[in-house]
């Protein structure tokens, strides 16, 4: 089994610090809950657990597609990758998801899960079990407002697919809000660790894996960007702020 | 006694005969880290698919080195401590080579198409132990299975013994897609010759240096070695003056390592043939002297080139990297090793094919992976493989900017390593100003000995490990 890499990224770690009563401080879920009145007592009382789990391994699923649905998380470490398998049992991939950033919100709505989770690195996930599904929309109004909200997030993250695009655009819309993304967690816009393999961004981006490098070698030539191994380097973000613009629309 | 050229005066090393006397002890060459016996049988097919696989994924997937061993000569050189197979049956060359085509069909799709292969090198052995026809047909394999990179700055080269080829032979070498080459001489001294089995006659040598100049080659290299039996200062001194009148683009000068119970081939050396410690040094500061004097820059590790030579070019702007196959321009390629005992150097792992060609045959025949041992660097691996190669292509180490790609504090992670380092700082081969290790001038004569303050393994051998002392 590989180690994780010695090379580091600062960033603000995920923090471990809760208990049977109280929301670790790093919480996704936290402020939601407790803006509604729900600590984690109430919670268990409505039979919903918020519990750590993991280690998943690369490889891991940690659900496939058809699975009832019980829980969403949150991303505590590492890179999760949503896909579905078309047709001809060809993979496509539908997103990933960073720390801080939570899966299965798709699953809310319909009984199963309607896609495939797996781990692209060693991930830790913090669940929110569901049992009750159904009750639970009726007394928590509050908590539902904030989930459909982070799901029009997980929507908006897609946008880089609809439209007709050149890869340029692409490739720097899907860098540009990756950067975002970081960012918004407390890690640096501008050095990333690219966990997804090519074959994943390239598939994820309607393109061909050369197609990927190709773009991506041009912008390092061009000095916008460096990469070495799986870390980038943004070195001109506004130039990839240009390009991303028409599918960012912002 | 120092030599310091009185035509270049600036230039950047020194040999000094005291502390080459006193720093005359085993040591790797460091071609890679960790070396060679450290790799470990059972690393093999499995973990070289998975690995290959997974440096197809990086988002630009590195460019790509490729090394070919062709392991048979017609006559054996009594110095020789290479893997190599006596023959004078040519036959066994296209034998081989079907099998090594057998090899490239195999491993070859193992990686992406899109990845270019910049560097390609024939080594041995004798390479040209092959007719051109049948290197041909090894390069037309290879360029079908890989895509070949097409800008000029690609390095194909291969290693020649001028005694078996001909001025004819490189033009043909040069068609097929070699712009580089490296010849073997070691010492025009008749005596020399003879001592270690290896007529070679001035004038063949020169034709085919020349014919290199003709047909295209980009850079020629000339080896030399030092303290070979019989060896003395008139007579190498007059080999320098002649390989230096031809001018090779770069020259390395080999220090005769006499290990006799590891290779069998040197027990034809009698002892008491051999220089002294003494004289060995006094032949390598004659060398020095006589390269500096003629322009030459010292590389590192053994290695000289003429200032316009490229090495030198990215020596002088930062660009310089080394891997198994020496000193090169091009930056991180993964390398795909082909033949018997090949090394291979993908992502993080090293692999090494079977050094017996029966074992290496019976793999290949059976569309195995000739794999015989291998690793896989962990981080402190990395970490030290990357400070052995900054020492080994700048001569210095940047601390803060490894302090700030690794995430560690330098003083407490390599305290052992800083306090191996201390006699050196006082020999005066080193320097520790905030913020950098730094060879002097005479410490890059020395760089292999400063690289093993930082080689974990030294402290714990595996059994049986034995290395050339570092001069």
């Amino acid at each position: 089994m590989q180690e994780q890499p010695l090379k580091v990224l600062t960033g603000t770690p995920i923090a471990d610090d809760g208990d049977d009563f109280t929301f670790c401080s790093t919480c996704a879920f936290s402020q939601a809950c407790l803006s509604e009145g729900y600590d984690k007592s109430v919670l268990r009382d409505l039979h919903v657990l918020v519990e750590h789990v993991g280690p998943f391994r690369e490889g891991d699923h940690i659900f496939r597609e058809g699975d009832p649905f019980n829980a969403i998380a949150a991303v505590r470490a590492g890179t999760v990758k949503t896909y579905v398998n078309d047709a001809s049992g060809r993979e496509q991939v539908l997103g990933f998801f960073l720390p801080g950033e939570v899966i299965g919100l798709n699953a809310i709505h319909t009984a199963r899960y309607p896609c495939n989770a797996v781990a692209l690195d060693t991930v830790m996930l913090c669940r929110f079990s569901f049992p009750m599904m159904a009750t639970l929309a009726g007394r928590m109004p509050g908590l539902q407002r904030h989930l459909f909200n982070l799901l029009s997030q997980d929507i908006g993250k897609a946008s880089v697919l609809a439209g007709n695009f050149t890869a340029d655009e692409r490739l720097a819309a899907f860098i540009v809000m990756l950067s975002r993304r970081f960012a918004e967690r407390g890690f640096s816009a501008h050095r990333m660790r690219l966990t997804m393999a090519r074959t994943d961004i390239a598939n994820y981006l309607r393109l061909a894996p050369e197609t990927v490098s190709r773009v991506l070698r041009r912008l390092q030539d061009e000095g916008v960007l460096k990469v070495d191994r799986r870390d980038m380097e943004i070195l001109k973000p506004e130039v990839l702020d240009e390009l991303a613009h028409h599918v960012l629309r912002d | 006694m120092q030599t310091i050229s009185p035509v270049n005066p600036t230039r950047t090393w020194r040999f000094d005969a005291e502390l080459l006397r006193r720093y005359d002890r085993p040591g790797p060459r460091y071609t890679s880290y960790p070396t060679a016996p450290h790799f470990a049988e059972g690393f093999g097919e499995t973990d070289f698919r998975d690995i290959a696989r997974r440096s197809n994924q990086d988002p630009i997937p590195r460019q790509l080195s490729l090394y070919v061993h062709i392991p048979y000569c017609q006559s054996p050189c009594f110095y020789c401590g290479c893997n190599r197979i006596i023959t004078r049956d040519v036959a066994r060359g296209r034998i081989y080579l079907d099998r090594l085509e057998r090899e490239i069909a195999t491993v070859a799709p193992l990686f992406d198409r899109d990845r270019e292969v910049v560097q390609l090198h024939l080594g041995g052995g004798t390479p040209n132990f092959l007719a051109p026809e049948l290197l041909g047909e090894l390069v037309g394999s290879l360029g079908r299975h890989f895509s070949f990179s097409r800008a000029a700055d690609r390095d194909f080269s291969i290693e020649l013994d001028p005694r078996f080829v001909t001025p004819a032979d490189i033009e043909l070498l040069s068609a097929i897609g070699f712009n580089r080459t490296s010849l073997g001489v070691q010492d025009f001294d008749p005596e020399v010759q003879k001592a270690i089995n290896r007529e070679q006659g001035v004038d063949e040598t020169l034709a085919i240096i020349d014919a290199c100049r003709r047909f295209g080659m980009r850079s020629v290299n000339v080896d030399l070695i030092y303290g070979l039996p019989k060896q003395t200062l008139e007579g190498f001194g007059r080999t320098l003056d002649t390989v230096i009148d031809a001018r090779p683009d770069r020259l390395a000068i080999y220090g005769y390592a006499h290990m006799p119970r590891l290779f069998k081939a040197q027990r034809q050396i009698e002892d008491a043939d051999l220089p002294s410690p003494e004289g060995k040094l006094a032949l390598l500061e004659l060398a020095v002297q006589r390269l500096g004097d003629a322009g030459y820059e010292y590389i590192g590790m053994d290695h000289f080139a003429l200032p316009g030579d490229e090495l030198a070019r990215a020596q002088r702007e930062g660009g310089l990297h080394r891997n198994f196959m020496g000193y090169t321009t091009h930056a991180q390629t993964d390398l795909v090793g082909f033949g018997v005992s090949a090394i291979s150097h993908v992502g993080d792992s090293f692999t090494q094919n079977h050094r017996d060609l029966p074992s290496w045959e019976i793999a290949v025949d059976e569309g195995r992976l000739p794999i015989w041992r291998g690793l896989m660097l962990g981080n402190d691996d990395v970490l030290r493989a990357d400070l052995i190669q900054q020492l080994m292509c700048q001569g210095e180490i940047d601390v803060r900017k490894v302090e700030r790609t690794y995430g560690i504090s330098f003083g407490e992670y390599f305290s052992d390593s800083l306090a191996a380092l201390r006699p050196l700082q006082d020999d005066g081969l080193v320097q520790c100003p905030p913020g950098w290790i730094r060879a002097t001038p005479r410490g890059r004569a020395l760089l292999r000995i400063i690289a093993m303050c930082f080689d974990r393994y030294l402290a714990a051998q595996p059994e049986g490990v034995r290395y050339s002392k570092a001069i």
